[in-house]
């Protein structure tokens, strides 16, 4: 689920190229000027991490236990990403500020709340799982972004930005779960991030619990999200093609 | 020889695919959209009047029961357009229901049923007075709201679609176990400055109380006439009025204190959280009544602000 709105069709819109009816004023030049770079950045933050991993995979020889070597650049680059909800209250990104907050929140809760809290899990290979569904997809997406906005979109980037989720989404969704479930018996364990009565404030929380209703929540949210992805590709890719078929 | 009445033709097409629904030849020209609404339940009685929304646009407002035939800007074959809103409850029917909820959710922690805190602390009884006063202070606050519904408020639209009232009721009933749950918990512990806490709350709570009462009071007088024109409030000889110096809606501000007081008598997190976000969606309904009183009103009072005054 963290990795679904990154293939960009859990927002309305359908990245920037595209025309919306509405009267909506697009980025001024200076606000242009600014996301362009952000998403430069972003994409050659991503391939940083995605370089690292391949590098690290020859010199070890196997997959397991890379997280070490990429987890700084991703928890920056991903952390980063809480800008998306700013750009999207300040107007100059036209998708819905709660979607964006939702999808960016999850992912910063994986990252965080999860993998660097519960050191335990972090060699676990549904990581590397999650971390390449991560990478791939956030590589071709803000490239997607940058090339839309400057108005040079080549059609193999789009088209994998709405195609190659079919398969990154389902990767990185069962990474994630699979961590999450890893991480399970060592939350128990040291009781992390839970509190319980009696205290002065007469609250209780239980992060082992609320660690299962997130795992329920990926139930309802997973289907919709992507099945409105398929619905997204279908509307763009289609498009194209009647355009082409007219020139 | 006698005038000649000019009747009209309404047709009704669904705003989607503009399909025909309905003809309706030999209408009065004085006929009003209630009128029509009712012809129109006629021929498709799933339909009662007020899940109907007719509008003169396909994406338009919806036309209001008082509007007449010939006053709207229609030929003499007038085209409307029509939206189905789903099933409607009425709004003393949602009221009742999102308030009772709480109210009954209530005793079931307070009473302290087999299933809420486990079988060995069945239908035992808190040892902390605050504990009682709490579930009086809780009790009163909602047979208030009930008693509101039923005999004060004057309500302006008739009806809300159903998906709404399964949504509020989940998050009213919801947040009223959640907080009734630490409340009446065994492990409870009462407030950290004690009596001296727990009286200032009493007393900001049943102030806030009167005062919100008198303001629906207030605000239903308005109406006395049985009118839906909307006209500004103004304080009266009731002191607790005088808040309509400085703010639209005192009502909501005193709602927003009655919790804070009901969170400080009872310090738990939970009843906190709950005062939190219930002062954010009185912020935006007072922010939008606000705004639309003063695009109504050129004479507004401009002191005034929404809910908190001079800040917000």
């Amino acid at each position: 689920m963290a990795a679904s709105g990154s293939s960009g069709a859990g927002r309305a819109d359908n990245g920037y190229g595209s025309q919306q009816p509405r009267r909506r004023k697009g980025p001024g030049a200076l606000a242009t000027a600014y996301l362009v770079i952000y998403n430069v950045v972003m994409t050659a933050g991503w391939l940083v991490i995605a370089v690292g991993l391949v590098r690290a995979y020859l010199t070890k020889g196997s997959y397991h236990n890379l997280y070490y070597t990429i987890e700084k650049p991703l928890k920056f680059f991903q952390t980063g990403a809480l800008l998306e909800i700013l750009h999207c209250a300040f107007g100059i990104v036209p998708s819905s500020v709660v979607l964006t907050a939702f999808q960016v929140m999850s992912r910063v809760f994986l990252t965080w709340a999860v993998t660097h809290s519960v050191k335990e899990v972090q060699n676990e290979d549904s990581v590397l799982l999650f971390v390449v569904a991560w990478t791939i997809t956030e590589i071709i997406r803000y490239s997607f972004y940058t090339f839309s906005l400057l108005n040079h979109l080549p059609y193999l980037i789009k088209w994998a930005r709405y195609t190659l989720f079919i398969v990154l989404y389902p990767m990185g969704v069962s990474g994630e779960l699979l961590t999450i479930y890893a991480a399970l018996p060592f939350v128990r364990q040291a009781g992390l991030y839970s509190i319980s009565l009696p205290n002065k404030y007469n609250f209780s929380f239980d992060y082992y619990t609320f660690l299962i209703l997130v795992m329920i929540s990926y139930i309802p949210i997973f289907p919709q999200l992507y099945f409105h992805m398929l619905h997204q590709r279908r509307k763009v890719l289609s498009h194209t093609e009647e355009h082409k078929k007219s020139e | 020889m006698g005038s000649r009445v000019t009747f009209f033709e309404v047709e009704i097409l669904d705003w989607k695919t503009k399909q025909q629904l309905c003809f309706l030849d030999k209408v009065e020209p004085h006929a009003t959209i209630s009128d029509i609404r009712l012809m129109f339940h006629k021929s498709y009685p799933q339909w009662y009047p007020a899940r109907q929304s007719i509008r003169l646009d396909p994406k338009g407002k919806s036309l209001r029961d008082e509007e007449i035939l010939q006053h709207l800007p229609v030929g003499t074959t007038a085209t409307l357009y029509f939206k189905d809103l789903g099933p409607q409850i009425g709004w003393t029917m949602v009221f009742l229901t999102e308030y009772a909820g709480p109210l009954f959710i209530y005793f079931l922690f307070y009473f302290r049923m087999p299933f809420v805190y486990g079988l060995d602390d069945k239908l035992t009884s808190s040892p902390h007075p605050v504990v009682n006063l709490a579930c009086i202070c809780h009790s009163f606050h909602y047979i208030k709201r009930l008693i509101e519904t039923i005999f004060v408020h004057r309500f302006s639209h008739g009806t809300m679609p159903l998906r709404s009232i399964i949504k509020n009721c989940f998050y009213y009933w919801g947040f009223a176990a959640w907080l009734a749950y630490y409340i009446n918990h065994p492990l409870y512990t009462p407030p950290s400055y004690g009596q001296k806490q727990i009286n200032i709350a009493v007393i900001m709570f049943l102030i806030c109380e009167a005062g919100n009462f008198s303001i629906h009071v207030a605000l239903s007088d308005l109406r006395r006439d049985g009118s839906k024109i909307r006209k500004i409030p103004y304080p009266t000889k009731n002191p607790f009025t005088w808040l309509f110096f400085f703010v639209s809606c005192p009502n909501y501000t005193y709602e927003v204190g009655a919790w804070i007081s009901f969170t400080i008598m009872t310090q738990c997190v939970p009843v906190g959280l709950f005062t939190f976000l219930c002062f954010i969606q009185m912020t935006v309904w007072a922010k939008d009544k606000h705004y639309t009183y003063v695009r109504e009103f050129k004479d507004y009072p401009s002191l005034r602000m929404p809910i908190i005054p001079f800040l917000l």
